[in-house]
Formats: C-alpha cells, structure tokens, sequence
C-alpha cells in the first residue's frame, strides 16, 4: 500500500491528446488521502506473524523434521523422491521450496508419509505440521512478483487489431493458439514472428489503396489528407507515426521511436517507394515492433530499484487486456495521459466503468471458460448414437447459459455465491429441452428464465459443466467430484497414483454387475486410494441425478435408482443436487478465496506463491466486507498491490 | 528438370501458391564437390511422438530374427521397410524425481531434452535447449527454414502438475532453456510457410524487391528495439532478447529465400545452377485433406515433412504427433480418451484400445518412412540421407514407467546407421540416444544432450 500512495514523477506527457475525456476525468476525480496510520497497523501485525512463524518453525516444525523426515530427505545422491529438506531448515520461506511445503502436508496428513514401519508421529504432531502451512506465507519477502514485458495473446493481438484498423480478428487465425492467464507462455519463436510480417502485410491491404484510388474510410481516419507537395511528405509521414504509434504502443513513443518509424518511411523512399507505400512501410514496421507486440513500460526505470509501481500506460494495458482482452480506449489513455490512472479510486471507478461494457465478456471468454473448465466443450467428443443432442448449436447454448450467469453478476454486481445457488437462469429453446422446459422456451435466443426447481440454477446444475465433466458416453462421479473440489473450492487433488492395484481378476465378474456407484466405492476399500476418493465420490454422486449432458434422470443407465446421498467432510449430509449446492452455498468464504485466487492468478499471468498469499489474504478482507460481491472482487484484484507493482530485480 | 509440381488442382484453387513454389522447388539441391566428386546430400534429422507408452509385449520383438521376420503388433505397419529401422530396447528416461506427480507433464518436455525443468523455477520454463534445437542452430544455416515444428493438437491443454508451468505438458521443442517453441497446426500454414508464400500480388522481381525491403526494415526495427532494451530492466530485456533473436531468425530467413531467387533468375537465363541429380524424384504432391479424418489429417503432415526434406528447405523436424492430454480417436471406433485407456490394470479391452491407438500412431510413421523410402535421391533414396526417430516418453502408461522407452529409428542417416537390427540389451539413456543421433547428422555438440554420458556405439 505503501508504495502504491507514493507521491509519483509521471509528467502528464500528452494530454493534449486526450482532449475532452481527459479534462472531464482528470477535473472531477481526485486522489483520496492516505491512511498512514492503519497502513503502520498492517505492517506491524505482519512483523509479528512473521516472527511467531519463526519461531514456530525453529521450536516445532524444525524437531519434527529432523525426528521423522531427514534420514532420508537430505542432501545426498540420489535424494528421496528428490526432496531434500536440508536447505528448508536454513530458509523455510524461500519460494523454492513452497510447493515442497504443500506436498509435504498432503503427505503427512494422508499418513502416506512418515512411511510404514518407520516411526509415526501422534496425531498432534501431524496436526502441527499441517498448522505450519499456513504460517510459512509470513516468512516471504514482500513482492509483487516481476511484471516482464508480456507479447499480446493471440486473442489479445488479434483484437488490437480490430480496434485499430477495423480489420476482422480472423485475420489473425495463423498464429498457434496459445492458453491466457496463469500458464501464459511468454515467449516468441521465428514461426510467430514470421506470421506477424504475414499478418501485417494482410492489415495494410486491406486498409490501404493504391495510389491514385480513392482512399477508403479508415485509410482517411488514419492518414489523414495526403501530402500535397514534396515538403510536406515527411512532416506528414511523421503526423502519422506519432499519432498512429500513440495508439499502436498503448503509450507516447518516444523521439527515438518516432525517428525508427522515420527511418523505415525514409528507407522506403530512397527505394523509389510512393508515399503511400513508403507509409505502408513504416505501418509495417510499427506492427512488428515490440512496443506493439508487447506492453512495454513507458518510463526508463531506476536500476537501484527493486520494487517500482507500473507507469500509468503499463497498467492501463494491464487492466484493459484484462478485462477487454484489447488495447486501452480512449478514456484509459487519457486517464494515463495525466498520471492519473493508478489512483485506486479511479482505477476502481475504471473497473466499474468497463465490467459494464461489453467487451467484458472477455473476461468470461479468457477467465471464465478456464476456471470452469469449458474450454474445450466445444470440441468434446460425445457418442453420437446415445447424445445426438450435442450438436454445435447445443454446445453454444450450454456454453452462454454458464457465461450470461457469470456476465449478468458481476454487471449487476451481486453475491458470487449466486453462480453456485441462483433461481434464475439462461436459456433458449435448444437448451431447454435437457431442462424439459421446451414447451414454454421457444426460439433461439437465450434468455433469463425464472427455476422452479431447486436442484437447477448455478453453475453444478448446469448442462454445460455436467457434460464438461462426464466421458463421451457416460457421467464420472469422480471427475464431477475432483470439479467441484479444485473449480469450486480450491482444494488439489492430486493425480492417481500411477500403477493404480488391479482389482482382482476373480473380481471382475462381480464387478461388471455393480451399479456406478457401487464400483466407484471399490476405490476407497484401498487405502491408496480412499484419501482422496472418500471426499471427492460422495460430491460426484450428489449429481448422479444428472446425466452426462445434464438431462435430469431417476436412474441410471442400468435402471437401478440413482442414490445421491453422501456427506461432505465436516459432516454435512446432502440427500441430492439441491442439498448440496445449498452446502456449498454457505462456504462462501472458500468459494470466493478461490475466485480471487484464480482471477489474480490469471491477471498475473503466473501462479501465486509465497507473498501472494498474504496478498490473498488482504483482498478476501475487502471482498467480504462488500458481501462478496463481484465488481468488488474484480476490483480488489486490479487494485492489488501485485498487479499495480513490478519487481524489476532477480 | 522437365518435370513440373505436383500440386493438385483443388490446392491450387484454395490459393496455394504452386507458381511461387516451382521456381524455387526447381533450384533445391546441393552443390558439387570442388574436386569434382557428385555432391554428397546432406543428412536430415526428423522425431515424430505419441504420448503414454507402448503394450510391451506387443511392441518389442521376441528376437532380432522374428524382429526382420514377423514384426511384432505394434510394427506391422512398418514391416515393408523393417530392413531400414533400428529398435533398441534398453533406453532409459530421466528420473523425474522431485516432479513424480506429473509424469505426463514431463514425458514430452523431457523427450528431446532429456533434462528436467528446474524445480526451483518450475512455473516459469527453465530446462534446456532441445535436441532437435540443437542441430537446426548448426544445419539450420543451410536452408531456408532452420527447422520445421508441427503437431496435431493445439498447445493449449491447461493442468497443473507439480506446480509446473502448462507449456511444458505440450512442447517438446526448445529453442533455450526459457523459450518453447510453438508448433504448427494448420497444413495449409505449413505448405505457405515451407515455400514462403505470401498472399500478395507482384511478380518475382517485385517480391525479391519488398524482401529486401522488409529485410532493411527489420534492421531499422531491430536497432530501435536494441536502443529500448537499453532502458529496460534486466528481466525484460532478457524476455526482449526472445525477440530480437525470432527477427534475426526471420532476417535470415528473408536472405536465404533471395538466395533461391537468385538462382531460380540464373537457371531461367539459361545458367545451370540446380544440382539435384536428374534422377532424383519430383518433389511430391501435397493434397490437403477437406474432412477431419485424424490420418488424412496426419498424412498430409507427414507429406509436409517429406516434402520439406526432399526439397532441402528444412534439414530438422519435430511432429509431435499426439499430446498427453484429452485425446480420443473416433476412427478407430471407439471414443475413449487415450489416456484413460492406458491405464488399463491389464483389463482386457482397455489393452486392446491402447494397442490400436500405438498401431496407428506408428502407421502414420511407417507412412511417411514408406514415402520416404520410395523417393530416389542421389544414388540411393530421400530415407537413406535421413534419420528418422519415432518415440513415446513412457514405457508403460500404466505405470508410468520409463526403464525401456519405446524409440524406432529408420534411414540410414547417409550411411552413419546400421539399420534392419533390434538391439535387445542396449544399455543407456535417452539423453545418450539424442547425443549419438546428432553426432549421426553430424551436429558438432560441445556438450552431451541432457543426463547423456556417453555416445551409443551400438548405433
């Protein structure tokens, strides 16, 4: 918070441009002052964490390492299971070593490890140790992580694209797809570099003409008249460098920029090229520089920083390609223009201002689908001979009903919980015949329809998300259940052990006669398997009563009746999908922790680790005192002490 | 060479550029000797993968008699040119300790690298450069494409194992250690790519003229982007230097396609300048299938690569066939997910399926060697001067295991290959593998590749 209030040096560069907008946000919105003192309050609760974690870790977890685990996780060739516990009991905190942390906890917890016939620790210690997880968070550095230059997604890249020239994002179709958010690959290869000469070259067709045609609409709008005698060519070509790169960059070029457009221009003269083609040129060079490639930062930074705020333009890219997933529009620019933008008050009002946009279907398009895993619906085989249903219309319809719920809470600003428990929900006439409600759905369009029943509305009563997580021609209790565990609620499951013991082939007979659930049981008569299998099954089977394209049934694909009974660890028996839902519903504070956690994951670009969680920890303060809603949330993430700050040192 | 292209009509009509390719086609070859001698064509390195293992016992053969005789299952599709592969058995994969939860995650990151990634920066990309990476920085200098990446599925599966970056459960190809090289999926992108076609107007002399342009572009662009790296911290300029190294990359490539043009203006006015022997094969014909049939679809992949090989515009390809993720193959009827198969606990059908999915894989394999086999080059054919490798980065799916993994080499790599062998005790690792191939291609390596100590001798 600290640095974020800090008094900063950005010069209102190029108001000028901004014109209007600019005067009327900069005139109305002010800085809000600064509460120094809760501000000292934060730090010294987190001096204090920190050195309980300390000594919590010299005094406890430190004797329990050395009593049951370093024998054999040391430093030594080959290292158990290539964990060696030696560098963690010098620096516990170090990022290196959270993921080690984590596993370590799931280990223990499970009684996987210490492994049999080696001492056991009591019940107590274990607990201790599992009790260290949540300390180790308060031994990490404060850091927002570094911000390095990010390349535009595909979509990102294909969108700018749109804005600027008014070209179809298609045009863009060449470049590999590629995954946004948390898991990004920042990288570029020649095959990508390649595609973006080609695609450039495609852009300039079709905005500019020849000389000696007509100049179209966007070829006027950007150019502007044509230089009518020889002076005034290059003053013109540089009119349009600047004003073009202005919007290409995301930022003002700088003189040297604008003199490395010129000098494309001027090499496509000295080659005998008309003005237009010279321009041509040197729009070409624009789109293959990394100023329009990447977000780049607009300030030359101080080296003997470690820690710096984004400049203003920085973080208009950041936010815009967020939640629009394309460049900043004019209103952004402005606000960056006059050094405004980081401001939390007018970034949140920005916040509010583009979740109200249409464009913020992005938000749903990039981080909707991923969390709730739909991206791939789509695509998704299902045996056509039992669901000749899921037709591509069909899978469009599921796929809108998931992001209409998700858009028209976080525009109308409600309760996340409401995507788990909601009466209401979206549909058109294809949809709603799984839904059975065909007769008063008529027409394509989708629509808000007001539930009846309690075991729809939100998202695990959805047809998209059951067919998301069943097999092409059958439900998996157990993929339905690792869903709700690590979409929903944040957990990890890990992945089955490999060599997973055969059932016993005498056994087979038997087992063919099984209902589902009945073999699905079997995984937890082995104890490999019944840690993870006896939380996640009894959630799977609490929607057994739907099938795998989200039809509601009594019974199974055996005709035996569909038990979908179970109990949640803590107790809590459901009897169906409503009971369920219903508690889920009231964890509102888990479900809402892993929103956060996801979205700022993907705002970043990268997975959270060490400090992030502390930051976490703060946003989910803010996010439950506003009822949790969702432009809240949204804004919390963006106001983020990570996503407005860069580590610009190793 | 009176022979014209075979590119059949309905690709010409979908806007392929056969005018543009047969100048060029018509010029690729090699050079004679100074002293005279015919020319000797230049050995090319091609890996070809499918994820999850093979059913052993229906992939290594008994002996190294019924090996040549009757092929195991899994080869069948290859037996026509068994006499021209190596299996090796005794190849053993990386220990992937500290990451034992995601062995799919690493099965392909670590194919051609043999290395893992670096725990400590496990969610960024941080292993090594690929071998396939490795030879087309040295060979790559010859042809117009440094090396050719292609792959059926998008690299776009999204699951986090070990809290390992998601790039490395879909790339095998890594051009350093931090940067992972996207592959292509899309023929028709790779047949403009292969012959550089750009959907632009302009005759010849034109085109030669806008790539010196962009060429001298570049340039200009390149010094601006070096003036911005000057102002940026260390950990974006480093991220900059990804691209400062792709516009090299395609500065060069510009250069190389002038280079061609050149030729094929010289050859026009009479000056003998290809060097491809009259008896060589026609580049073949690529027909880019309208259905989404998964062989056609892989053929024509693998007729990509062909024809990139025969027409020396690459000298390194990568195709990874099939991804470890939610893959299914309705065409052999049945929708199951190829790694639910593989876990198979022995059970009967599931055995069966993963059997089928391994056979097809290597038939698209045995189809692209079979071409290759079939096309004349110098005094012998295109497989000869080749070194082909297919592979999977697990024995067992089932169990993960990765003792014995499963490699089919075929070409003779122009002569450094014994091939028509099964070599049942061979005893080393894949990095060894990856090393004693490039040393086959004659890649000078100033290191081993990966965990490799040693060279393969058997080979």
């Amino acid at each position: 918070m600290s640095d974020r209030l800090k008094l900063r040096m950005t010069i209102p560069k190029a108001c000028f441009h901004s014109g209007v907008i600019a005067t009327l946000v900069c005139g109305f919105l002010s800085t809000q002052p600064s509460d120094c003192s809760a501000q000292a309050a934060v730090e010294g609760d987190f001096a204090t964490h920190k050195s309980e974690a300390e000594e919590y870790f010299r005094k406890r977890v430190t004797p329990f390492i050395k009593k049951y685990c370093i024998d054999c996780h040391q430093n030594r060739r080959p290292t158990e299971a290539g964990l060696s516990f030696t560098p963690a009991l010098k620096s516990p905190g170090h990022a290196a070593f959270s993921q080690a942390w984590k596993k370590a906890d799931a280990r223990v917890k499970a009684h996987d490890m210490p492994p049999e016939g080696m001492e056991q620790p009591t019940a107590e210690e274990r607990q201790m140790f599992s009790n260290w997880l949540a300390k180790v968070k308060f031994l990490s550095p404060k850091d927002p992580g570094p911000f390095v230059i990010r390349r535009l997604t595909k979509t990102e890249y294909a969108n700018t694209l749109q804005d600027l020239f008014g070209v179809d994002p298609a045009i863009a179709d060449g470049l590999p797809e590629e995954v946004s958010g948390e898991g990004y690959l920042n990288s570029l290869s020649p095959l990508q570099m390649e595609q973006y000469l080609t695609i450039a070259d495609k852009v300039l067709d079709r905005i500019l003409v020849t000389e000696g045609t007509p100049a179209s609409k966007m070829q006027k709008r950007l150019l502007g008249e044509l230089p009518t005698c020889e002076t005034e060519v290059r003053p013109s070509a540089k009119r349009v460098a600047q004003s073009l790169a202005h919007k290409a960059y995301r930022r003002p070029a700088s003189d040297a920029e604008l003199e490395v457009l010129l000098q494309v221009f001027d090499l496509g003269r000295h080659n005998d090229l008309n003005y237009l083609a010279a321009i041509r040129l040197m729009l070409k060079g624009m789109l293959v520089s990394p100023q329009f490639l990447f977000i780049t930062p607009a300030d030359e930074i101080n080296t003997d920083d470690r820690v710096v705020p984004l400049d203003d333009y920085q973080l208009a890219s950041r936010l815009s390609y967020l939640l629009w997933a394309t460049m900043p529009d004019d209103e952004l620019m402005a606000l960056a223009d006059c050094g405004k933008l980081h401001e939390p008050s007018i970034l949140k009002a920005q916040v509010k201002r583009m979740l109200m946009d249409a464009r913020s279907r992005a938000l749903f398009d990039g981080f909707g689908q991923q969390w709730l895993r739909l991206g791939d619906l789509q695509e998704k085989p299902f045996d056509p001979a039992k669901f000749p249903q899921m037709t591509s219309e069909m899978r469009t319809a599921m796929y809108d009903e998931v992001r209409l719920l998700f858009e028209n809470i976080m525009r109308e600003n409600r309760n996340v919980v409401e995507l788990i428990d909601s009466d209401y929900t979206f549909l058109n006439e294809n949809l709603a015949t799984i839904y059975g409600l065909e007769k008063t759905i008529t027409g394509p369009k989708m629509r808000k329809v007001q539930l009846s029943d309690g075991n729809r509305g939100g998202i695990l009563g959805m047809p998209g998300i059951l067919a998301a997580t069943s097999f092409p021609n059958r439900t998996s209790a157990v993929k339905r259940g690792v869903w709700v565990l690590e979409q929903v609620l944040g957990d990890h499951v890990p992945p089955a052990p490999p060599g997973v013991p055969a059932l016993e082939v005498q056994d087979q007979e038997i087992v063919a006669n099984l209902t589902l659930r009945e073999r699905t049981v079997l995984h937890q008569t082995d104890p490999v398997c019944a840690n993870c299998h006896k939380i996640l099954d009894p959630i799977g089977f609490g929607l057994e009563n739907f099938d795998a394209i989200g039809r509601w049934r009594d019974q199974d694909d055996n005709g035996e009746a569909i038990d979908a009974s179970g109990e949640l660890p803590g107790g809590k028996h459901f009897s169906n999908p409503k009971e369920l839902k219903a508690i889920l519903a009231e964890r509102s504070d888990q479900f809402s922790r892993n929103l956060v956690e996801k979205l700022l994951a993907y705002a970043l670009c990268r997975k959270l680790e060490g400090y992030d969680e502390i930051v976490v920890d703060e946003l989910m303060q803010e996010v439950a005192l506003d009822d949790f809603r969702m432009q809240t949330l949204i804004s919390a993430v963006v106001t983020s002490y990570p996503f407005t700050h860069r580590r610009i040192q190793e | 060479m009176s022979k014209s292209v075979l590119i059949d009509r309905r690709t010409c009509l979908k806007g392929v550029g056969a005018s543009l390719a047969l100048p060029l086609l018509e010029t690729m070859g090699w050079a004679d000797t100074v002293d005279g001698k015919p020319y000797k064509p230049p050995v090319r390195l091609g890996f070809m993968y499918m994820p999850h293992g093979v059913i052993m016992d229906q992939f290594w053969p008994a002996d190294a008699e019924s090996f040549l005789s009757s092929p195991p299952p899994a080869l069948k599709s290859l037996q026509p040119v068994i006499d021209q592969c190596l299996l090796m058995k005794g190849i053993s994969g990386v220990p992937i300790a500290p990451f034992n939860g995601a062995p799919h995650a690493l099965e392909l990151s670590t194919w051609l690298t043999a290395t893992l990634p670096d725990p400590a920066k496990r969610s960024e990309i941080q292993i090594s450069i690929s071998a396939d990476q490795i030879a087309a920085n040295f060979v790559g200098a010859f042809t117009t494409l440094p090396s050719l990446e292609l792959a059926t599925m998008p690299q776009t599966w999204k699951e986090n194992q070990e809290g390992l970056n998601e790039a490395y459960y879909s790339h095998c190809s890594f051009r350093s250690p931090t940067q992972a090289v996207p592959a292509e999926i899309n023929p028709r992108n790779v047949l403009n790519r292969l012959f550089n076609k750009q959907e632009r107007g302009g005759g010849d002399s034109e085109s030669t003229r806008m790539n010196s342009l962009d060429r001298g572009m570049l340039d200009l662009v390149l010094g601006g982007a070096s003036d911005l790296r000057r102002s940026m911290s260390l950990l974006d300029q480093r991220k900059l230097d990804e691209y400062l190294d792709s516009v090299r990359s395609v500065e060069r490539r510009i250069a190389a396609i002038e280079y061609r043009q050149k030729e094929a203006a010289l050859e026009k006015s009479g000056v003998r300048v290809s060097k491809r022997s009259s008896s060589d094969s026609a580049p073949i014909e690529i027909k880019i299938p309208e259905g989404d049939k998964r062989s056609e679809y892989m053929q024509v992949m693998c007729d990509l690569n062909v024809l990139a090989f025969q027409t020396d515009t690459t000298r390194v390809s990568t195709y990874i066939g099939s991804t470890p993720n939610g893959v299914s193959y309705p065409e052999l009827g049945f929708n199951n997910q190829h790694h639910s198969q593989t876990h198979h606990n022995n059970e009967e059908e599931k055995v069966r399926k993963t059997a089928a999915i391994t056979e097809f894989n290597i038939s698209q394999f045995a189809y692209m060697v079979k071409k290759m086999h079939s096309l004349r080059e110098g005094d012998g054919t295109l497989l000869d001067n080749c070194i082909m490798m297919w592979g999977s980065g697990l024995e067992d799916g089932n169990t993960h295991s990765r003792k014995n993994l499963p490699f089919i080499l075929a070409g003779k790599g122009g002569g450094s290959i014994n091939t028509g062998r099964f070599l049942s005790d061979t005893s080393g690792n894949q990095g060894d593998l990856l090393t004693t191939l490039l040393a086959c291609a004659g890649v000078p390596l100033d290191r081993p590749v990966g965990i490799a100590t040693k060279q393969l001798k058997e080979i």
